[in-house]
């Protein structure tokens, strides 16, 4: 009986003493300088695809951002980080300054993305930019929201009927065609 | 926009397998520019001398670059290239290669007042960058200096368990490419010179009936009739052993590639040709190094035109004459109306990197089907005014895959195949594609569509595609 008192108080002071350090040691900086337990916002790492440099495939970048709540910050969050541009060998694809205005999901996961006016002003280019845009966007969206099964890309609130003339918006894209 | 039905799952794990929605991909050899059809290569003709192929010791030092010293007193004819010293001697099958000595099969031979080497000291030569590599070709006889693309060699037939393989011996095995997936035209490119020889006649079980060799700008080409019993193939690329393993197999697997798609065979019959130069008015299109997207489209329609008209009897009606907006809708109803039995969309391509080149078709898919007008039972599906064209997605890739082989094969690659319903095709009610002809935001290519000449060039090689498709042989 002695013996295992001794033995529940040795396992208590190894608890205490283990709870001690890791309580003091202080939390690993996460990665990009944001806190990875402040605030309730964890980081996540999301997929991003790029246009390949000779312009035939995608190249995919994996990148932490901050978690977000809702799905427009989501989709927010995904644009603007392509937005940013590639860090490693890809190409930008999305005309410059593009960004979310609205992102709209039906119950059949039908996603209207609702971009800025820089999305259809910004572009320059040819089929291959314009293919390569498209699919930058419904892969990076298809890539990390599973339950977006397909695009339909508007723009400043009004339906878009092609980019520069090579690829239909008139209808959605159905994600699984693009993966 | 669609259920996945079988097939469409089928086709869709192929399509993923070769990355995005991407079909055919074909990039040009590593040197850069290709050369242009009819710059050969540097060679020398040879002659048999006693049964033995010989090439003359002038040629030889051409080709080697070599300075030639004759002793008449020990008849020995020293050629010294570079750090290389080769000493042949007159009735004598040894040469003396730098420090070594090899044995040829025949002695070296003078006649008519010049030695003859037996071309088989080709291949006994050290292989360096200071001495040009010289190869004999068998078909033409001559012996060439080879390119910095390598070598292709003989192919082996292999058959075996409902699986043929063609082995190439290859010197750059990374560079192949195939150019057309159709059975009846398989097309497939090699990177380097072939110096090989192809079988006379392939084994009765063999998937592959017939193989000949094609022109093509830039290393070599070959066509092959495949079997119609071949339901995919593939391509290994052995770097290490240097070989390149073209496989068919009768058997379908997920490890091989499916073959285009195939309309009836015979002449198709061509009345109607539409041709829809791009963009017009305020849209310019593309614009780079001077060159304007939209003045390209419609200088190359009028050249195509008169193309097509020479060669092909058939009436060629053109979406726009001049430079002015034409809405897509009416540029379908000018096909519709003119009932056109083909319909090409002229386009020039531009991207923000300028390592981008070459030319891509878009074709309308063959598995599209828009979710919204699938019927109740799923079994019927209307087709939206906008899709007419996916009923003519067979023929479409046809003359995708036509129009693309005859552009790589003429050095104005890299080409790609998507399948993609193209926005000048909306409402369009017959078979027909976009075609981006090449990329203006690559120096090479703008070099090369820039002038009159290659713009006419340009016609050529798009009428070649056409007619090939005409011809449906
Ligand atoms: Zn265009």
């Amino acid at each position: 009986m002695r013996r295992v008192w001794i033995g529940l108080l040795v396992v208590a002071v190894l608890a205490s003493v283990w709870y001690g350090v890791t309580r003091r040691s202080p939390a690993p900086p996460a990665p990009g300088g944001a806190r990875g337990d402040s605030a309730g916002t964890g980081l996540k790492a999301v997929r991003l695809f790029f246009a390949s440099p000779d312009g035939d495939s995608l190249v995919s970048e994996t990148r932490e951002i901050l978690e977000q709540s809702n799905l427009h910050e989501r989709v927010a969050a995904l644009v603007a980080e392509l937005d940013r541009g590639p860090r490693g060998g890809g190409v930008a694809a999305l005309p410059a300054g593009t960004a979310v205005l609205h992102a709209y999901l039906d119950e059949g996961g039908g996603l209207t993305l609702d971009l800025s006016r820089a999305f259809e002003q910004g572009f320059r280019g040819g089929a291959m930019t314009e293919y390569a845009a498209v699919a930058s966007l419904v892969r990076t969206l298809g890539a990390n929201l599973p339950e977006v099964k397909r695009v339909l890309l508007v723009c400043g609130g009004a339906p878009l009927a092609t980019l520069g003339g090579h690829v239909p918006l008139d209808q959605p894209f159905d994600v699984s065609e693009w993966l | 926009m669609a259920p996945a039905s079988g097939a469409r799952a089928l086709i869709a794990r192929a399509l993923r397998r070769l990355g995005p929605p991407l079909l055919a991909l074909a990039t040009l050899g590593v040197d850069g520019r290709a050369p242009r059809i009819g710059e050969t290569l540097e060679s020398a003709p040879t002659r048999e001398v006693s049964g033995t192929t010989c090439v003359g010791a002038n040629d030889l030092a051409r080709l080697l670059r070599a300075t030639k010293f004759w002793h008449p007193e020990v008849r020995k004819l020293i050629l010294r290239a570079g750090p290389h010293r080769i000493q042949l001697t007159a009735e004598d099958p040894f040469v003396v290669v730098d420090d070594g000595t090899v044995a040829l099969p025949a002695p070296v031979m003078p006649v008519g007042g010049e030695l003859q080497v037996p071309v088989a000291l080709a291949d006994l030569l050290p292989r360096d960058s200071t001495l040009a590599r010289l190869v004999f070709d068998p078909r033409r006889r001559v012996l060439v200096v080879a390119p910095p693309s390598g070598v292709l060699g003989s192919a082996r037939v292999v058959v075996q368990e409902g699986r043929t393989r063609l082995v190439f011996e290859a010197d750059r095995p990374e560079e192949v490419v195939v150019v057309s997936r159709a059975r009846d035209h398989f097309r497939v490119r090699f990177g380097g010179f072939f110096s090989g020889s192809l079988p006379d006649a392939l084994p009765a079980a063999a998937l592959v009936q017939r193989i000949r060799p094609i022109g093509a700008a830039a290393g070599s080409a070959f066509e092959m009739a495949v079997s119609r019993q071949a339901t995919g193939f593939r391509v290994v690329r052995d770097t290490r052993a240097r070989r390149v393993v073209l496989e068919f197999t009768r058997e379908p697997s997920s490890e091989f590639t499916a073959f285009a798609p195939e309309g009836p065979p015979g002449p198709r019959d061509l009345r109607v040709v539409v041709l829809d130069p791009g963009h017009g008015g305020r849209d310019a299109g593309v614009t780079a190094g001077g060159l304007v997207e939209k003045d390209l489209t419609l200088a190359l329609a009028r050249q195509l035109e008169s193309e097509i008209g020479r060669r092909l009897r058939v009436r060629v009606v053109l979406t726009r004459t001049e430079d002015r907006d034409v809405p897509v809708e009416a540029r379908a109803e000018i096909a519709n109306r003119a009932r056109a039995d083909l319909v090409v969309s002229l386009h020039f391509d531009g991207f923000p990197n300028a390592a981008a080149g070459g030319a891509t078709a878009y074709v309308p898919p063959a598995t599209y089907s828009s979710a919204g007008f699938t019927g109740g039972a799923g079994s019927l599906t209307v087709l939206a005014w906008r899709e007419a064209a996916t009923r003519h997605a067979v023929e479409s890739r046809a003359l995708g895959e036509a129009i693309l082989s005859s552009l790589e094969l003429r050095g104005d690659g890299p080409i790609l195949l998507r399948e993609l319903l193209p926005y000048p095709l909306l409402g369009v009610d017959a078979p027909g594609l976009l075609l981006e002809c090449a990329t203006l935001t690559a120096r090479a290519d703008r070099e090369r569509v820039g002038g009159r000449a290659g713009m006419a060039e340009l016609a050529e090689t798009i009428a070649d595609g056409i007619q090939a498709y005409q011809r449906n042989e």
